[in-house]
């Protein structure tokens, strides 16, 4: 039940600070660049747009919510409340999901992309989000400053980032696989090229293990930097 | 309600131990008021009681447990209202309300009441970016004590209000102590401590140095002397007599008898008064 109620809070903090609006302009832009994009180009980018959207800007959404939470006080106000911490992080994960997944849907719709796999396009965006909304969580848990944030945030976007260049014809990019984003990313293009059911079985295991140590590590960051001050 | 004994804390970065050899106790019902200067210590007690700061040596029991037994429920039962205002500034009043009473498994008084009573009801779907300070505290104040703790902890609750608006959070604070809750105050606001405390303790510099009810600590660190101020023959004079055996002091009743009087009053020392005697140090 507080779940929910923190989900529900989340969204509409999410709308009321413009993250809603943000989401829909950059779905129009990219449906825009992409619809003049001969369909062979398409075909690799509209994967890597589609992967981009829960990584990269949900990287940079989560470090905005909790830089406005801290400003504003109120994360020193849940701390006191019976919302557990696992919960305050859930809430932030699904409600994060929710929108990628929603932008994932339009985008992929709206390309006209000849063959999607729908259900793997969901789960792939929900794990991709999970990753890097938790991620976001614990480099966010010791900065109080956009500055500081995104100074932080970049060597984890380059170590999560630059593996994925590996997937455009490296022979052992498979051994990348074994990088959260690179896996992510793997399933992304399954979605729209068509994927072994092992395989994706196996990419969908490994990232959702991956979801949950960065969960227990996120509840271990956010406690010792955040709710406790000793 | 509270009983602490033997509590010491070192900040871990600082390595500065904050808190020496604390004891006291809170008893159900009570207002007790922690008094002292910035940086005396009275947060980081209200913090370690409150479970924001762990690692301590001593012992805290709260709520019948020792402190660091207490899981998330702990917040079930206590209110707790900082001395700066953490709302959503994007949400109105009312929504601020109805989102942190949603936590909590006890059902919220109803948000428009509380508004009310704190003069916002008229603000309700103001978006609070939009509140002067005042608000802010007012509606930071209502929010703690909407889900009906049984142990509220206020630090500075009048802090920027004006004198009408202070009065009414006082009020609530009294209302609160009849219905039989326990609040831990800390302020170095000392009218709002002798308006309010049953009991109150001075700290400086991580001790306590006295503990009392403000009226029998006013008393026995103050003069027993009357002051008066009077008018005869055109003149104003002021005298000072011994309170014992004032009723038979001939001088004193003459002057009540011929002489006009303009003010007369007791010498008890004022809670500031005592502070600066028993640390050496201002409360501000």
């Amino acid at each position: 039940m507080r779940l929910q109620h923190a989900i529900l809070a989340d969204m509409r903090f999410q709308i009321k600070h413009g993250f809603y609006l943000v989401y829909v302009i950059i779905t129009v832009m990219y449906l825009i660049i992409l619809s003049f994009l001969p369909e062979k180009v398409l075909s690799v980018l509209l994967p890597v747009v589609v992967f981009s959207d829960p990584s990269v800007l949900g990287l940079f959404f989560i470090g905005g919510i909790i830089l406005l939470e801290k400003g504003q006080g109120v994360l020193m106000v849940l701390v006191v409340t019976p919302l557990r911490s696992v919960e305050y992080i859930l809430s932030k994960v699904i409600s994060l999901s929710i929108i990628s997944v929603a932008a994932a849907l339009a985008i992929s719709w709206f390309s006209y992309f000849p063959s999607v796999n729908w259900v793997l396009l969901i789960l792939s965006t929900i794990l991709t989000s999970g990753i890097f909304t938790l991620l976001g969580i614990m480099i966010n848990a010791g900065c109080n400053t956009v500055n500081q944030y995104m100074l932080k945030t970049i060597p984890y976007m380059l170590l999560f980032i630059i593996p994925c260049l590996a997937l455009i014809g490296f022979p052992y990019s498979w051994l990348f696989t074994i990088v959260p984003s690179v896996a992510a990313l793997k399933l992304m293009l399954g979605v729209y090229h068509g994927i072994i059911w092992y395989e994706a079985t196996a990419l969908v295991v490994y990232l959702f293990i991956v979801n949950y140590i960065l969960l227990r590590f996120a509840v271990r960051v956010f406690e010792s930097k955040i709710v406790y001050q000793d | 309600m509270i009983q602490v004994s033997n509590l010491h804390f070192t900040y871990g970065r600082t390595q500065k131990e904050a808190i020496q050899n604390m004891c006291f106790d809170v008893a159900e019902g009570e207002v007790f008021g922690f008094l002292g200067p910035s940086g005396a210590g009275k947060t980081t007690t209200q913090r370690l009681i409150i479970g924001l700061l762990r690692n301590y040596t001593g012992k805290i029991e709260v709520l019948g447990k020792e402190r660091n037994q207490w899981g998330k429920d702990f917040y079930e039962q206590i209110g707790v209202a900082f001395d700066f205002p953490n709302l959503y500034t994007k949400l109105t009043a009312r929504e601020n309300l109805q989102l942190i009473g949603s936590y909590y498994k006890n059902k919220s008084e109803n948000p428009e009441e509380l508004l009310d009573r704190v003069g916002l009801l008229p603000e309700r779907d103001v978006r609070v970016e939009n509140f002067s300070k005042g608000m802010k505290m007012r509606l930071n104040f209502v929010r703690s004590i909407m889900h009906k703790p049984n142990l509220m902890f206020f630090d500075e609750p009048t802090s920027g209000l004006d004198p009408v608006n202070a009065h009414i959070i006082k009020e609530i604070i009294l209302e609160q102590k009849k219905a039989g809750k326990t609040i831990f105050l800390t302020t170095h606001n000392m009218t709002v401590a002798e308006q309010l405390c049953d009991r109150v303790a001075f700290i400086v510099e991580g001790k306590i140095v006295n503990i009392g009810s403000p009226k029998n600590l006013m008393i026995e660190h103050g003069k027993r002397l009357v002051n008066i101020e009077y008018q005869m023959n055109g003149d104003i004079c002021e005298q000072s007599f011994e309170l014992t055996d004032l009723g038979d002091n001939p001088d004193f009743l003459n002057i009540l008898r011929s002489a006009e009087i303009k003010t007369i009053h007791s010498c008890e020392a004022t809670l500031e008064d005592i502070f600066i005697k028993l640390t050496g140090r201002s409360l501000l």
